[in-house]
């Protein structure tokens, strides 16, 4: 793979919460995810770019536990966290979204809030009532605040239109207060102004946590990411900044089209 | 960071805080008109001087905790066991084995039957839970067809016939004592039981561990990205539902004084399941209603014909198809009508 020339002066000094190191898996004979490598840095936002098919919700799979790779590994702040199962990584501070809404539907929008806030409680807490659960209850409702969602607190999760079922999904990943954040096309299916407001939420995301963003939305992408990563069949065909990727000819042949 | 928040959708007047949590919800209001009528019913029947009829709720009771057992895994959990008469029949036959060559008492039996269920329920679980949906239901299955074909084989423990001359005993609270013979003690005593696993289940799925287990009932792909260990706590409610069963099981030799084979059989396991659609799935009430109404129905049906199972089969397609959440679901949602608040989940 000649990936490696585009590759930034990653690891130099930035602190990396998220690290890849060629990682790879098959399907059958299928190579879904091919030698991929780059770093998060901490407290910023990385964009995975690419056109369909071009394997990034295999990686998002791969990097939260749901997949097991083939070869490669991840780490976490510097730990090997490589084919762990996803309860192991969330609480190693991993969590993630999902691009298809993944949410307890027949459950109030609170209740799913608590449910995922709860494992900021002590063990033993699960056995008492659930009043006592003082830090997740206080977390689920800062975040139904946070994403405007308070007046739904006692609606049924299926019951909220999908912009609304959107941001839930993005605020359940949230609750657990994960150190990374994997968003898998977080505005997929939203209205425009509904796509804005979601952004600058994630903008707002930066710093207090590493960000981990697939979008097909290019606008978005440009103008929230600190770093690019490009994939086309399953590999690695740039990174950068958005500004070096946008001119980058490889990746206005895959993925801006032939112009 | 305020500044981020999303306000454009959001309705101006907000619920206030919404983790209050005291108000006794309408199902277990339903719990204490039960235990009210279930108290009514043993005075009527012990001024009338009828046990006939005192055992008969007594026996309902005990397969009322079977069916709560199953509740814990098809109403809580999704999952359906088609094989809990495994747990029960087990405690039944450990219970009555200390009661005969051990010892005659009644927290030993207990403790016996409740040991045992717990190990076997972590085995039975351990195998269960490495397959999903119909796949778990016909594991369980075999589970208890295999452990009921080995009694109906095994001559130590009566093979087809059972263990009859279980001792009537004497069950001491401190000073108190109380006589498992008397039908009216004895009805109180499985009562109260019943009540204290009402209240001790309810409690537990109320709690964040059942709402666990509502959450894998709802959407289980979810729940380990959330942090939770799925499958342990598959395995733990498992295990728990194993241990209410065998100690309902275990009270069943001291009813009867015998236990037979057939507590094993699949017409109990599948009895238990039509009880908790019948009566109400994730309600816990619903399987104790559930008991009552089909016991008294088979009592009264089976004094007319032999052929009881087919009124039984009828009312559990009728209540499949227009009570969807069986009959205590029902009356909650007409309650929460009426209140403006229904609330037949936990």
């Amino acid at each position: 793979m000649t990936a490696a020339s585009f590759k930034t002066a990653a690891g130099a000094g930035s602190a990396c919460a998220l690290g890849v190191r060629d990682l790879s898996v098959n399907f059958g004979g299928l190579q879904a995810v091919a030698g991929v490598g780059f770093d998060a840095a901490a407290g910023r936002i990385t964009s995975v770019i690419g056109p369909n098919g071009a394997g990034k919700s295999t990686l998002f799979n791969l990097i939260s536990g749901a997949i097991r790779p083939t070869a490669g590994r991840v780490t976490l702040d510097g730990a090997d966290v490589t084919g762990q199962a996803p309860d192991r990584l969330l609480a190693a501070g991993l969590a993630r979204s999902f691009q298809i809404t993944n949410l307890f539907f027949e459950l109030p929008v609170l209740e799913n809030l608590r449910i995922a806030a709860q494992v900021l409680e002590r063990p033993w807490h699960a056995l008492h009532p659930v009043g006592h659960s003082r830090r997740a209850l206080t977390k689920a409702e800062a975040l139904l605040d946070r994403f405007g969602l308070s007046a739904k607190a006692r609606e049924l999760a299926g019951n909220l239109s999908h912009g609304e079922q959107r941001r839930l999904e993005i605020a359940v990943a949230l609750a657990a207060e994960p150190r990374v954040l994997l968003l898998d096309e977080p505005t997929q299916g939203m209205s425009h102004g509904d796509t804005a407001d979601t952004g600058a939420l994630i903008r707002s995301l930066a710093g207090e946590l590493t960000v981990l963003l697939i979008e097909h939305d290019i606008g978005l992408v440009m103008s929230l990411s600190d770093h690019v990563v490009v994939m086309a069949q399953g590999r690695k065909i740039a990174e950068g900044t958005p500004t070096a990727v946008r001119a980058d000819p490889a990746v206005q042949a895959a993925y801006f089209g032939h112009g | 960071m305020p500044e981020a928040t999303l306000r454009t959708l959001s309705d101006p007047g907000r619920a206030g805080p919404v983790s209050r949590l005291s108000r006794l919800a309408p199902v277990h209001w339903l719990a204490l008109a039960f235990l009210a009528v279930a108290l009514g019913f043993a005075a009527v029947a012990w001024a009338t001087g009828n046990g006939f009829y005192l055992r008969l709720a007594t026996e309902a009771l005990i397969f009322a905790g079977l069916a709560m057992s199953v509740d814990l895994l098809l109403g809580y959990t999704g999952l359906l066991s088609l094989g809990q008469a495994l747990y029960f029949g087990l405690g039944a036959y450990v219970s009555a084995l200390v009661l005969r060559d051990v010892a005659p008492s009644f927290w030993l039996a207990m403790a016996a039957a409740l040991l045992a269920g717990g190990v076997a329920g972590l085995i039975g679980g351990v195998i269960a839970n490495r397959v999903k949906g119909v796949y778990f239901a016909l594991i369980t299955f075999g589970l208890a067809q295999v452990a009921a074909k080995t009694v109906y084989n095994t001559r130590a423990l009566g093979a087809s016939d059972g263990l009859i001359g279980i001792p009537q005993i004497s069950i001491g609270f401190g000073p108190l004592s109380l006589d498992t013979a008397d039908p009216l003690s004895f009805f109180l005593l499985v009562l109260a039981l019943t009540v204290a696993a009402y209240a001790g289940l309810a409690y537990l799925m109320d709690a964040p561990f059942g709402r666990t287990l509502a959450a894998i009932r709802a959407n289980e792909k979810r729940v380990p990205f959330l942090g939770f260990n799925a499958w342990r706590y598959k395995l733990a409610v498992y295990v728990l539902a194993a241990c209410v069963a065998a100690l309902a099981g275990a009270l069943y030799p001291m009813l009867r004084g015998f236990v037979s084979p057939e507590l094993m059989f699949f017409e109990t396991s599948g009895n238990a399941v039509i009880t908790v659609i019948v009566g109400g799935v994730g309600t816990l009430v619903g399987p104790v209603v559930g008991s009552l109404l089909l016991t008294a129905l088979r009592s009264v049906v089976g004094s007319w014909t032999e052929h009881h199972l087919i009124v039984v089969g009828v009312i559990f397609m009728l209540s499949v198809i227009f009570l969807r959440k069986g009959l205590v679901g029902a009356l909650l949602a007409r309650l929460g009508r009426r209140t403006g608040q229904g609330r037949t989940t936990p």
